[in-house]
């Protein structure tokens, strides 16, 4: 998209506050100011004005891939809130013509909106999300009921992109120790599922001071999913389970 | 992390929004360490109370006419006041599941917030 090509009256300005590092440059991060052109005959997302803002200032760095909500990467912090810039319209945050776009906190910041999401893969990859087997596989397939099927509705749709760990504070305190509401969602959803065999082993791997118990329902997580998932009753399904498993 | 780490990490918690029920149960946890450290405060008082009738009269007196000791009082009073109902409301939320949800949540989270606010009202009503 390019604005050059709107007609004048159709046009309107922003400013676009954009948190901007540079390893190789800047010692610290600061914050830069981007008065940018936008269309106003159609209500654009955060990401087409992201779009906008680099063709000014083209070292301008940020994550994108399928701009539609559906691969996670554009994750940031959108006027302090965790978001999808993709799936954020921008009518819905702009206040007084102004933008303020950080990125998503907690996580080192690789170069500007950029962030190292590898502490929040790492506490994933520790719940093993796929599906654990003991049994010989069936002739055709593992079959579930609809409605044990159903079951996985609300945990299977997570894309993954780091929002609500990375708007969890304690997640920002211990990213190495708590798992993350993402990463929780995730246990969850393969103890629910009745084709694991894995639950106890699963459950024993949560029952830690750290892992599970430090989610104190602050809820950030839910407040911010852009899928609408609620990894809080995930967390307190999982702790349910913990509670009322007969131990071996 | 254990290697060093130079990059920076963006978490200035002034322009991190938080919702509702976020501050509500953030509140929880400091209202926990004020009712704690204020506990000595309070045992102590309280033996000087059982001292002689006295230093009873003594501390009677303070509570209605001191400004200063009314609004320590006060304050004590309204940090437990939260803590104990923001407790209650937790406790609910996880052996029933209820408040999980955004909404539920945010209605527990504002049921709690004017729950203590009636009984601040009232502590002010009794105390002033």
């Amino acid at each position: 998209m390019s604005a050059a090509a709107i007609p004048v009256e159709q046009i309107k300005t922003i400013t676009m506050s954009i948190y901007r590092y540079d390893p190789t440059v800047d010692e610290k991060p600061y914050m830069q100011d981007l008065v940018v052109e936008i269309p106003t005959d159609k209500d654009i997302m955060v990401l087409d004005a992201l779009h906008l803002a680099k063709q000014q200032e083209p070292s301008l760095s940020y994550r994108r891939s399928c701009r539609e909500g559906v691969c996670g990467s554009d994750g940031m912090n959108i006027n302090g809130k965790n978001g999808l810039a993709c799936v954020t319209p921008l009518s819905e945050v702009l206040k007084r013509n102004k933008i303020t776009l950080r990125p998503m906190p907690g996580l080192p910041v690789v170069r500007d909106l950029i962030v190292d999401m590898k502490q929040f893969f790492d506490q994933l990859e520790k719940v093993k999300p796929y599906l654990i087997t003991k049994s010989d596989s069936p002739d055709i397939e593992r079959k579930q009921t609809p409605e044990d099927r159903e079951e996985l509705d609300g945990l299977y749709e997570c894309i993954l992109c780091g929002c609500c760990s990375t708007s969890c504070p304690s997640f920002w305190w211990n990213p190495d120790k708590f798992l993350g509401p993402a990463a929780l969602l995730q246990s969850w959803r393969f103890i629910a599922d009745t084709r694991d065999e894995a639950t106890e082993e699963r459950l024993d791997d949560l029952e830690d001071a750290f892992s599970l118990y430090r989610c104190h329902g602050i809820m950030n997580c839910v407040s911010v999913c852009p899928k609408g998932l609620n990894p809080t009753e995930a967390i307190s399904n999982i702790r349910n389970k913990l509670l009322t498993r007969e131990k071996n | 992390m254990i290697e060093k780490d130079n990059r920076p990490v963006n978490l200035n918690l002034l322009t991190i929004s938080l919702p509702i029920i976020g501050l509500s149960s953030i509140l929880h946890r400091i209202s926990g360490v004020a009712v704690f450290f204020s506990f000595p405060l309070i045992v102590w008082v309280f033996s000087i109370s059982l001292k002689s009738e006295n230093s009873f009269l003594m501390l009677s007196n303070l509570l209605q006419n001191s400004i200063a000791f009314k609004a320590i009082t006060f304050l004590i009073l309204v940090g437990f006041g939260y803590h104990l109902l923001a407790g209650i409301r937790k406790l609910i939320s996880d052996a029933f599941g209820v408040g999980e949800t955004l909404e539920s949540g945010r209605v527990l989270s504002w049921l709690v917030f004017g729950a203590t606010f009636l009984m601040a009202v009232l502590f002010l009503f009794y105390l002033f």
